[in-house]
Protein backbone atom coordinates (compact mmCIF):
# COMPACT_ATOMS: atom_id res chain seq x y z
CA UNK A 1 0.00 0.00 0.00
CA UNK A 2 1.18 3.46 -0.70
CA UNK A 3 3.20 5.42 2.39
CA UNK A 4 1.29 8.64 1.70
CA UNK A 5 -1.86 6.47 3.10
CA UNK A 6 0.25 5.53 6.26
CA UNK A 7 1.90 8.88 6.57
CA UNK A 8 -1.45 10.71 7.25
CA UNK A 9 -2.19 7.96 9.95
CA UNK A 10 0.44 8.49 11.78
CA UNK A 11 -0.75 12.10 12.93
CA UNK A 12 -3.48 10.33 14.16
CA UNK A 13 -1.88 7.49 15.41
CA UNK A 14 -0.71 10.28 17.86
CA UNK A 15 -3.17 11.76 18.80
CA UNK A 16 -5.27 8.46 19.83
CA UNK A 17 -7.94 8.44 16.93
CA UNK A 18 -7.24 5.49 15.55
CA UNK A 19 -9.73 2.27 16.18
CA UNK A 20 -8.16 -1.09 17.02
CA UNK A 21 -7.69 -2.44 13.91
CA UNK A 22 -6.26 0.80 11.64
CA UNK A 23 -3.76 0.86 14.85
CA UNK A 24 -3.26 -2.88 13.60
CA UNK A 25 -2.99 -2.13 10.09
CA UNK A 26 -0.21 0.56 10.38
CA UNK A 27 1.78 -1.08 13.19
CA UNK A 28 2.05 -4.58 10.23
CA UNK A 29 3.13 -1.45 7.81
CA UNK A 30 5.64 0.47 10.14
CA UNK A 31 7.35 -3.07 10.96
CA UNK A 32 9.09 -3.21 7.72
CA UNK A 33 9.05 0.46 6.56
CA UNK A 34 11.69 2.28 8.03
CA UNK A 35 10.96 5.84 6.16
CA UNK A 36 7.51 5.75 8.04
CA UNK A 37 8.82 4.63 11.00
CA UNK A 38 11.24 7.18 11.02
CA UNK A 39 8.73 9.80 10.24
CA UNK A 40 6.24 8.10 13.21
CA UNK A 41 9.77 8.51 15.60
CA UNK A 42 10.36 12.26 14.23
CA UNK A 43 6.51 13.09 14.48
CA UNK A 44 6.82 11.87 17.99
CA UNK A 45 10.13 13.50 19.06
CA UNK A 46 8.42 16.88 17.55
CA UNK A 47 5.10 16.75 19.81
CA UNK A 48 7.42 15.67 23.13
CA UNK A 49 9.64 19.02 22.29
CA UNK A 50 6.72 20.88 22.52
CA UNK A 51 5.36 19.53 25.40
CA UNK A 52 8.56 19.70 27.29
CA UNK A 53 8.71 23.28 25.95
CA UNK A 54 5.20 24.09 27.53
CA UNK A 55 6.30 22.86 31.02
CA UNK A 56 8.97 25.52 31.13
CA UNK A 57 8.01 28.65 33.09
CA UNK A 58 9.34 31.79 31.20
CA UNK A 59 10.00 35.20 32.96
CA UNK A 60 8.28 38.35 32.80
CA UNK A 61 9.24 41.51 31.15
CA UNK A 62 10.75 43.38 34.41
CA UNK A 63 8.05 45.68 36.12
CA UNK A 64 5.30 43.47 34.75
CA UNK A 65 3.58 42.64 37.84
CA UNK A 66 3.69 46.74 38.70
CA UNK A 67 1.95 47.30 35.49
CA UNK A 68 -0.79 44.71 35.85
CA UNK A 69 -1.67 46.20 39.85
CA UNK A 70 -1.63 49.69 38.38
CA UNK A 71 -3.93 48.66 35.59
CA UNK A 72 -6.06 46.73 38.05
CA UNK A 73 -6.57 50.01 40.51
CA UNK A 74 -8.12 51.49 37.78
CA UNK A 75 -11.05 48.96 37.24
CA UNK A 76 -14.04 49.40 39.52
CA UNK A 77 -13.82 47.52 42.73
CA UNK A 78 -15.79 43.75 42.47
CA UNK A 79 -18.98 44.07 44.03
CA UNK A 80 -19.33 47.62 42.71
CA UNK A 81 -22.23 48.99 40.18
CA UNK A 82 -20.88 47.87 36.77
CA UNK A 83 -21.22 49.91 33.78
CA UNK A 84 -24.62 49.50 31.86
CA UNK A 85 -22.26 47.87 28.88
CA UNK A 86 -20.11 45.23 31.37
CA UNK A 87 -23.43 44.11 33.16
CA UNK A 88 -24.79 42.97 29.86
CA UNK A 89 -21.49 40.87 28.59
CA UNK A 90 -21.16 39.47 31.84
CA UNK A 91 -25.16 38.10 31.69
CA UNK A 92 -24.33 37.14 28.02
CA UNK A 93 -21.55 35.46 28.84
CA UNK A 94 -23.07 33.81 32.00
CA UNK A 95 -25.48 33.10 29.42
CA UNK A 96 -23.32 31.25 27.27
CA UNK A 97 -21.70 29.73 30.04
CA UNK A 98 -24.87 28.05 30.38
CA UNK A 99 -26.46 27.15 27.33
CA UNK A 100 -22.80 26.36 25.87
CA UNK A 101 -23.05 26.41 21.89
CA UNK A 102 -24.62 25.98 18.96
CA UNK A 103 -23.41 23.19 16.28
CA UNK A 104 -23.11 24.15 12.44
CA UNK A 105 -22.78 21.76 9.63
CA UNK A 106 -19.35 21.67 8.84
CA UNK A 107 -18.23 21.09 12.59
CA UNK A 108 -18.40 24.48 13.41
CA UNK A 109 -20.09 26.21 16.80
CA UNK A 110 -21.08 29.70 17.60
CA UNK A 111 -21.93 31.07 20.98
CA UNK A 112 -25.48 31.25 22.26
CA UNK A 113 -24.76 34.83 23.00
CA UNK A 114 -23.90 35.50 19.13
CA UNK A 115 -27.01 34.28 17.64
CA UNK A 116 -29.13 36.59 20.39
CA UNK A 117 -27.05 39.46 19.68
CA UNK A 118 -27.55 38.81 15.89
CA UNK A 119 -31.73 37.78 16.80
CA UNK A 120 -31.77 41.34 18.80
CA UNK A 121 -30.02 43.59 15.91
CA UNK A 122 -32.69 41.96 13.36
CA UNK A 123 -35.48 42.19 15.30
CA UNK A 124 -34.11 46.06 15.73
CA UNK A 125 -33.97 46.38 12.06
CA UNK A 126 -37.57 44.89 11.34
CA UNK A 127 -39.04 46.86 14.36
CA UNK A 128 -37.26 50.17 12.31
CA UNK A 129 -38.33 48.88 9.23
CA UNK A 130 -42.12 48.43 10.14
CA UNK A 131 -42.82 51.74 11.66
CA UNK A 132 -41.18 53.17 8.87
CA UNK A 133 -43.55 51.51 6.61
CA UNK A 134 -46.73 52.67 9.16
CA UNK A 135 -45.47 55.77 8.79
CA UNK A 136 -47.95 58.15 6.50
CA UNK A 137 -46.24 60.04 4.08
CA UNK A 138 -45.77 63.46 4.67
CA UNK A 139 -47.87 66.23 2.78
CA UNK A 140 -46.28 68.83 0.83
CA UNK A 141 -48.19 72.24 1.54
CA UNK A 142 -48.31 74.47 -1.80
CA UNK A 143 -46.04 77.22 -1.73
CA UNK B 1 19.41 32.34 28.98
CA UNK B 2 19.13 31.00 32.50
CA UNK B 3 16.29 28.09 32.70
CA UNK B 4 13.63 26.58 34.89
CA UNK B 5 11.54 24.28 36.70
CA UNK B 6 9.37 21.88 34.31
CA UNK B 7 5.60 22.23 35.71
CA UNK B 8 6.62 25.38 38.07
CA UNK B 9 3.21 26.88 38.19
CA UNK B 10 1.38 23.09 38.42
CA UNK B 11 3.22 22.40 41.79
CA UNK B 12 2.86 25.71 42.91
CA UNK B 13 0.26 25.83 46.22
CA UNK B 14 -3.13 27.00 45.37
CA UNK B 15 -3.76 29.99 47.26
CA UNK B 16 -6.09 29.66 50.15
CA UNK B 17 -9.43 29.99 50.09
CA UNK B 18 -8.84 33.21 52.70
CA UNK B 19 -6.60 34.77 50.46
CA UNK B 20 -8.85 34.38 47.13
CA UNK B 21 -11.42 35.55 48.82
CA UNK B 22 -9.36 38.94 50.25
CA UNK B 23 -8.22 39.49 46.45
CA UNK B 24 -12.33 39.16 45.07
CA UNK B 25 -13.45 41.74 47.46
CA UNK B 26 -10.63 44.04 45.80
CA UNK B 27 -7.56 43.68 48.27
CA UNK B 28 -4.82 45.29 46.43
CA UNK B 29 -2.60 43.64 48.11
CA UNK B 30 -3.67 40.03 48.09
CA UNK B 31 -4.59 40.50 44.50
CA UNK B 32 -0.80 41.38 44.36
CA UNK B 33 0.30 38.11 45.61
CA UNK B 34 -1.41 36.01 43.46
CA UNK B 35 0.25 38.30 40.16
CA UNK B 36 3.19 37.78 41.48
CA UNK B 37 3.19 33.77 42.06
CA UNK B 38 1.35 33.18 38.56
CA UNK B 39 3.17 35.97 36.59
CA UNK B 40 5.42 33.61 34.75
CA UNK B 41 3.08 31.10 34.29
CA UNK B 42 0.74 33.44 32.39
CA UNK B 43 3.09 35.20 30.44
CA UNK B 44 4.45 31.68 28.77
CA UNK B 45 0.90 31.02 27.63
CA UNK B 46 0.52 34.35 25.82
CA UNK B 47 4.41 34.05 24.93
CA UNK B 48 3.98 30.89 23.49
CA UNK B 49 -0.21 31.48 21.45
CA UNK B 50 1.40 34.81 20.10
CA UNK B 51 4.49 34.74 19.52
CA UNK B 52 6.50 38.05 20.69
CA UNK B 53 6.64 39.77 23.86
CA UNK B 54 4.56 43.19 23.11
CA UNK B 55 1.63 40.90 22.52
CA UNK B 56 1.63 38.46 25.24
CA UNK B 57 2.61 41.41 28.12
CA UNK B 58 -1.11 43.06 26.71
CA UNK B 59 -2.90 39.75 26.44
CA UNK B 60 -1.06 38.18 30.03
CA UNK B 61 -2.25 42.08 31.68
CA UNK B 62 -5.34 41.22 30.03
CA UNK B 63 -5.69 37.64 31.84
CA UNK B 64 -5.01 39.00 35.07
CA UNK B 65 -7.79 41.71 34.36
CA UNK B 66 -10.22 38.93 34.24
CA UNK B 67 -9.09 37.27 36.94
CA UNK B 68 -9.49 40.22 38.93
CA UNK B 69 -12.95 40.85 37.86
CA UNK B 70 -14.49 36.68 37.56
CA UNK B 71 -12.48 36.24 40.66
CA UNK B 72 -15.60 35.81 42.58
CA UNK B 73 -17.07 33.33 40.17
CA UNK B 74 -14.27 31.06 40.95
CA UNK B 75 -15.58 27.37 42.15
CA UNK B 76 -13.02 25.55 43.99
CA UNK B 77 -13.96 22.39 41.58
CA UNK B 78 -10.82 22.73 39.53
CA UNK B 79 -7.75 24.29 40.92
CA UNK B 80 -7.19 27.98 41.01
CA UNK B 81 -3.59 27.78 38.49
CA UNK B 82 -5.84 25.35 35.98
CA UNK B 83 -8.69 27.80 36.50
CA UNK B 84 -6.59 31.00 35.55
CA UNK B 85 -4.38 28.74 32.96
CA UNK B 86 -7.42 28.66 31.08
CA UNK B 87 -8.31 32.58 31.44
CA UNK B 88 -4.95 33.01 29.84
CA UNK B 89 -5.30 30.69 26.80
CA UNK B 90 -8.53 32.35 26.50
CA UNK B 91 -7.27 35.81 26.69
CA UNK B 92 -4.73 35.23 24.75
CA UNK B 93 -6.45 33.44 22.19
CA UNK B 94 -9.30 36.25 21.72
CA UNK B 95 -6.16 38.84 21.46
CA UNK B 96 -4.83 36.95 18.64
CA UNK B 97 -8.28 37.13 16.82
CA UNK B 98 -8.94 40.77 17.76
CA UNK B 99 -5.72 42.41 17.42
CA UNK B 100 -3.15 42.95 14.71
CA UNK B 101 -0.19 40.57 14.70
CA UNK B 102 3.15 42.91 15.96
CA UNK B 103 5.64 41.68 13.74
CA UNK B 104 8.71 41.13 15.66
CA UNK B 105 12.43 39.77 14.92
CA UNK B 106 12.84 36.59 16.87
CA UNK B 107 14.23 36.66 20.17
CA UNK B 108 14.64 33.76 22.76
CA UNK B 109 12.65 34.84 26.02
CA UNK B 110 14.54 34.64 29.58
CA UNK B 111 13.59 31.07 31.07
CA UNK B 112 12.16 31.65 34.85
CA UNK B 113 14.82 29.21 37.08
CA UNK B 114 18.40 27.65 37.28
CA UNK B 115 18.45 24.37 35.10
CA UNK B 116 18.65 23.81 31.80
CA UNK B 117 15.52 22.24 30.08
CA UNK B 118 15.74 19.06 28.59
CA UNK B 119 13.47 19.41 25.50
CA UNK B 120 14.34 16.73 23.43
CA UNK B 121 17.51 15.30 21.23
CA UNK B 122 19.18 18.25 19.88
CA UNK B 123 16.67 20.27 21.00
CA UNK B 124 17.30 23.16 22.47
CA UNK B 125 15.18 26.72 23.65
CA UNK B 126 16.17 28.44 20.27
CA UNK B 127 15.47 25.87 18.43
CA UNK B 128 11.92 25.91 19.73
CA UNK B 129 11.57 29.56 19.64
CA UNK B 130 12.67 29.72 15.99
CA UNK B 131 10.59 26.90 14.72
CA UNK B 132 7.58 28.24 16.47
CA UNK B 133 8.28 31.72 15.21
CA UNK B 134 8.24 30.63 11.38
CA UNK B 135 5.08 28.60 11.48
CA UNK B 136 2.83 30.45 9.44
CA UNK B 137 -0.43 32.04 11.35
CA UNK B 138 -2.97 29.76 10.56
CA UNK B 139 -1.22 26.79 11.77
CA UNK B 140 0.40 28.12 15.06
CA UNK B 141 -1.85 28.48 17.45
CA UNK B 142 -3.78 25.58 17.22
CA UNK B 143 0.08 23.52 17.14
CA UNK B 144 0.84 25.54 20.02
CA UNK B 145 -2.85 24.73 21.64
CA UNK B 146 -2.64 21.02 20.86
CA UNK B 147 0.79 19.81 21.13
CA UNK B 148 2.36 22.35 23.84
CA UNK B 149 -0.80 22.89 26.04
CA UNK B 150 -2.70 19.15 24.79
CA UNK B 151 -5.93 20.59 24.70
CA UNK B 152 -8.50 18.30 22.78
CA UNK B 153 -9.30 19.16 19.15
CA UNK B 154 -13.05 20.26 19.93
CA UNK B 155 -12.17 22.59 22.62
CA UNK B 156 -9.28 24.49 20.11
CA UNK B 157 -12.14 24.29 17.42
CA UNK B 158 -14.62 26.34 20.12
CA UNK B 159 -11.53 28.67 20.92
CA UNK B 160 -10.46 29.43 17.37
CA UNK B 161 -13.68 29.30 15.59
CA UNK B 162 -12.82 27.27 13.01
CA UNK B 163 -14.53 23.59 12.52
CA UNK B 164 -13.08 20.59 13.56
CA UNK B 165 -11.64 19.04 10.43
CA UNK B 166 -9.64 22.44 9.87
CA UNK B 167 -8.14 22.50 13.29
CA UNK B 168 -6.69 18.65 12.42
CA UNK B 169 -5.31 19.84 9.47
CA UNK B 170 -3.80 22.85 10.80
CA UNK B 171 -2.05 20.98 13.53
CA UNK B 172 -0.90 18.46 11.03
CA UNK B 173 0.86 20.65 9.03
CA UNK B 174 2.26 22.37 11.93
CA UNK B 175 3.74 19.13 12.85
CA UNK B 176 5.07 18.43 9.43
CA UNK B 177 6.76 21.87 9.15
CA UNK B 178 7.87 22.12 12.95
CA UNK B 179 9.32 18.52 12.13
CA UNK B 180 11.37 19.60 8.53
CA UNK B 181 12.55 22.70 10.29
CA UNK B 182 14.05 20.51 13.53
CA UNK B 183 15.54 18.37 10.90
CA UNK B 184 16.92 20.34 8.84
CA UNK B 185 18.64 21.90 12.23
CA UNK B 186 19.95 18.37 12.86
CA UNK B 187 17.58 17.83 15.98
CA UNK B 188 15.73 14.85 17.23
CA UNK B 189 16.02 11.39 16.64
CA UNK B 190 17.35 9.16 14.22
CA UNK B 191 17.30 11.16 10.61
CA UNK B 192 15.96 7.79 8.90
CA UNK B 193 17.28 5.29 7.24
CA UNK B 194 20.66 5.92 5.00
CA UNK B 195 19.47 6.75 1.57
CA UNK B 196 15.27 7.64 2.80
CA UNK B 197 13.46 9.40 0.26
CA UNK B 198 12.21 13.04 1.01
CA UNK B 199 8.83 12.81 1.82
CA UNK B 200 6.62 15.69 0.59
CA UNK B 201 4.66 16.77 3.92
CA UNK B 202 1.68 18.73 2.28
Amino acid sequence: MDCSYFCERINLYIDGELGYLEVAELQQHLSFCPDCAAELAQVGAVRGALAAWGRLELAPPSGFSERVMTAVELEPAPGAPKPFGQAVDDALQKLDDTLGRIPLPGGRTIPVKNVIGWSLAVAAVAIGLGRRRGRRPRELTPL
Amino acid sequence: MTASNPHKWASLPDPSSAELARAAEGDAQAFKLIVERYQGMVYSVAYNVLGNHTDAEDAAQEAFLRCYRKLSQFRSEATFSTWLFRLALTASVDYKRRERHHPEPVEAPELAADAVPQLGEGVDAATIVAALHDLPEDYRVPTVLRDVYGLPYQEIADATGRPLGTVKVMVHRGRASLRLRLRAEGAGPDQGPAGARPRSDA
